[in-house]
């Protein structure tokens, strides 16, 4: 027993030991824990960054995008980061309401068509679609439309709206799709809905375990699948009124003591070297085209996107969530 | 009592735990500016969420209890069935098990495809409230097994001996011998399951099927994440904290002190029983057992296919060494705050002030009830501008996780220690023992319990997420964080490898604390 001790004592010595103590410039960073975690981009951005700037790059991780700017919110203008990287489109708003938020002043024209960015405070970095993913081998003849799937009689898990990002953006989906039928729609779903999860890994891993034929979770899910574990039959189903996006955003805060080095910062997140990272760490498309990236990503469905202003979608939230939950119960 | 030092300590310590609870409220009042907001009191979405919250915990304890009696019985009247340790072991296991483990668990064995769903009638289906009752049954059956099973042991030899002699039949026995040594303890047993199926949150969505599956838990989380309202948060969490907490008083109310046990742990006398019962013990038995080991034997193929490196093998032990140091430091704090405060406790009890015994084990227990998302909130919105929680957070980690098991400290040490004082209080106050004499007396007494409980609030401190996720910081990872990360990064397979290695070291930390027992 007294070994043992010892060991994990020692273990944990070691594992502190890391932290480094540079006396240059320290950009500090908030952002989500699975980006900075190993498998995560954030090891790779850190070198990559730091080869240039002169600086040593300080990721603060918080729980996920949400928490991010729940700290904000507590810390206000006391807030040590220079940058917040993680909040999606979702959230942009609200984040600027606590009037922390610096301008860019990065040239956005280069970055993807698709996300017809314009938004002045914030930089995108990465994106997604949603999507429902199944296994073709199970499934030969996958739904076309969100409204065949709903139709349908298809075992389906998704998250809940109220805990979970992904369920918010595909609330966002259905409420696009359908407008005024939308609580008729969400009653045919319920029909044939296994459960709704709080978070997206307890819905992704039952969804793994066969416990439904599709699950909501990102366009490139399928390429996770393909590249780490060499296995192709998870596929994402295309659908032809359009998917909903959500978008990763970054943006330098206006109480950082050196906005230069943070917009160096937002500069090289959209740059071709950070943009190659991205999408084979966090499983992401890049912002950026023309991007190299694993083959694979090319068997990746690439839908268009669905009508629907991302403002209106975060003003109707409450009302839609109110919906949801009464049209949803079985 | 409130001159002798060592109720003071104890003392001091309730009014500690209580003053964190009333910071973590002002952290979130102060925020907020705003009180509760009361409106909320009135939506229907609240009522029906109240509701289902209550209904699942009471039906969840009801079927909790009322199966783990036959099984407890069982092991009781058959003491040398097979495995009857590891048996014992694994009921505190599937108290601790990981969120992960038991929702995959259940889906790759009930889901849709499940091992077992082909042979279940067609209409079966895993989610809806079967499946929450399921899953908490799953966890607190084998918890109430071993509460009752204790319970049993404490019948003394020789009111079976009398019972003999009186020529007792089985219906006699069951209602003079067994019931009233079950009874002492069976409302806490069962209160103390309601309460924390009634703060179940994760495993209620998974399992529960759709928005109709809502518990008070999901809207706290709503409130204080996704939407940051601090106002509607406030008036769940006082919602919670007073349905909670008057069940609770209730409880600890309607609770006697057991008259019985002379105890010692090795029971010389137990009635013998014929082969049919026997039989049927040996069935029921065998029935929990297999039950108990499905899921973790449903973890299995997810730990072979998992993509074994140095990397993996390393972050596992690094994440495991954390775990078990921030686990153990935890639960040494709890077990000796537990010790001291139960000693002003047992001299009210001594004195018969009741009214005062019931304030201070309601106050020692209130972090059971008080959600533990609302404490983490309250604690890092107040701190946050206070001092450095990116550097000190892990000194949070320890303290909230303290305050977090300490309730299961106490729940599983009082009942041992008031018997001691009604047993022996009196002879050797008598003696005039040295206090070194009186320690050594009482630790020989209580050392089974004090070791059971040790190991039991150990795997809970090891197996904490919630506080963790707010309160860590990322270049420290436990164990469980870990597993949550492998699964949030669609490493499914390294997370049930994680998970299985979790479990191994619960098993062996119960093992070896059973072996210690024996040798007490």
């Amino acid at each position: 027993m007294n070994k043992l001790i010892t060991l994990c004592l020692a273990t944990l010595i070691s594992s502190q030991a890391v932290v480094a103590s540079a006396a240059t410039d320290t950009l500090t960073v908030y952002t989500y824990d699975s980006f900075v975690s190993k498998y995560g981009p954030g090891p790779k951005i850190k070198a990559a960054f730091e080869k240039n700037c002169h600086c040593e790059l300080n990721f603060i991780a918080a729980e996920d995008g949400v928490s991010i700017l729940n700290r904000l919110k507590i810390e206000g203008t006391k807030a040590k980061a220079d940058i917040i990287l993680g909040l999606d489109n979702a959230l942009m708003k609200d984040a600027k309401e606590t009037g922390l938020i610096a301008d860019h002043q990065q040239d956005v024209s280069a970055l993807s068509p698709t996300l017809s960015w314009s938004d002045k405070q914030f930089v995108p970095y990465d994106y997604g679609y949603f999507a429902f993913i199944y296994d073709s081998k199970k499934i030969p003849d996958p739904a076309t439309s969100l409204r065949q799937l709903v139709d349908s009689d298809a075992k389906i898990i998704y998250q809940d709206p109220r805990t979970s990002t992904p369920g918010q953006g595909f609330m966002f989906w259905m409420n696009a799709v359908y407008g005024e039928q939308t609580n008729a729609a969400w009653k045919q779903l319920a029909s044939h809905t296994v459960t709704v999860s709080k978070g997206w890994w307890e819905a992704y891993s039952m969804f793994l375990e066969g416990g439904a034929d599709y699950v909501l979770s990102y366009t490139t899910s399928p390429a996770y699948h393909m590249i780490v574990e060499s296995e192709s039959k998870y596929k994402a189903a295309q659908f032809s009124e359009g998917h909903v996006t959500q978008v990763e955003v970054a943006a330098a805060l206006n109480t950082s003591t050196q906005p230069e080095l943070a917009q160096s910062f937002l500069k090289f997140l959209i740059s071709a070297e950070a943009q190659s990272i991205l999408p084979v760490t966090n499983w992401m498309l890049p912002v950026l085209d023309n991007t190299q990236l694993p083959e694979q990503f090319s068997q990746l469905v690439t839908p268009k996107l669905v009508d629907l202003s991302i403002e209106t979608a975060v003003a109707e939230r409450k009302n839609w969530i109110k919906d949801w939950r009464s049209n949803a119960a079985k | 009592m409130f001159t002798k030092p060592s109720n003071i300590v104890g003392l001091l310590f309730i009014l500690i735990i209580s003053c964190v609870t009333v910071l973590a409220f002002q952290g979130l009042i102060g925020f907020s500016q705003n009180g509760a907001d009361l409106a909320l009191l009135q939506d229907s979405y609240f009522h029906s969420i109240l509701l289902f919250s209550i209904k699942q915990a009471l039906l969840s304890a009801l079927l909790s209890t009322l199966l783990a009696w036959p099984i407890a019985r069982a092991i009781y009247y058959y003491p040398n069935i097979y495995f009857k340790q590891t048996f014992l072991s694994l009921s505190l296991l599937c108290f601790v098990l990981p969120t992960l483990v038991l929702i995959t668990g259940f889906v790759s064995l009930l889901g849709l495809s499940g091992f077992i769903t082909p042979f279940l009638p067609e209409q079966w289906s895993l989610y809806g409230l079967q499946g929450i009752l399921l899953a908490h049954v799953y966890m607190n059956l084998p918890f109430a097994v071993r509460a009752m099973h204790q319970q049993l042991q404490n019948i003394p030899d020789s009111s079976w001996i009398l019972a003999r002699q009186l020529k007792f039949s089985r219906w006699q026995r069951f209602c003079m011998i067994e019931i009233p040594s079950l009874s002492a303890n069976l409302g806490l047993i069962f209160g103390f399951i309601s309460i924390l199926c009634f703060n179940s949150f994760a495993v209620v969505l998974a399992l529960g099927g759709g928005p109709q599956s809502t518990t008070l838990e999901v809207a706290i989380y709503q409130a204080l994440k996704y939407d940051f309202n601090i106002p509607e948060a406030l008036t769940l969490a006082w919602s919670q904290f007073a349905i909670a907490g008057i069940f609770f008083v209730l409880l600890y109310r309607s609770n006697s002190v057991p008259w019985l046990s002379k105890d010692s742990t090795q029971k010389l006398w137990i009635p013998s029983i014929g082969k049919t019962t026997k039989g049927i013990y040996l069935l029921i038995y065998t029935g929990t057992f297999v039950f108990m080991l499905m899921p973790l034997i449903a973890l299995l193929p997810g730990v072979l296919a998992a993509n074994y490196s140095i990397d993996l093998i390393v972050d596992v032990l690094q994440a495991l060494s954390l775990t078990l140091v921030l686990g153990a430091l935890s639960a040494v704090f709890a077990m000796l705050m537990a010790y001291c405060i139960m000693l002003p406790i047992r001299s009210a009890a001594q004195h018969r002030q009741l009214q005062l015994q019931n304030l201070l084990q309601w106050l020692a227990n209130h972090t059971l009830i008080a959600p533990a998302m609302v404490l983490c909130v309250g604690l890092y919105i107040l701190f946050l501008p206070l001092i450095d929680l990116d550097q000190l957070g892990i000194i949070f980690v320890l303290i909230l996780n303290t305050l977090l098991i300490l309730p299961f400290a106490i729940q599983q040490i009082r009942a041992r220690v008031l018997q001691y004082d009604s047993d022996y209080a009196l002879l050797y106050q008598s003696l005039k023992l040295t206090f070194g004499q009186k320690i050594s007396i009482e630790w020989g007494y209580i050392k089974p319990v004090m070791l059971s409980t040790f190991a039991l609030v150990l795997l809970i401190a090891m197996g904490d997420v919630a506080i963790f996720s707010i309160f860590g910081n990322n270049n420290l990872q436990t164990l469980p964080w870990l597993i949550y990360q492998y699964a949030g990064s669609y490493r499914i397979h390294e997370a049930s490898f994680a998970s299985a290695i979790l479990l191994l070291v619960y098993f062996l930390i119960l093992l070896k604390i059973e072996r210690a027992k024996h040798h007490a």
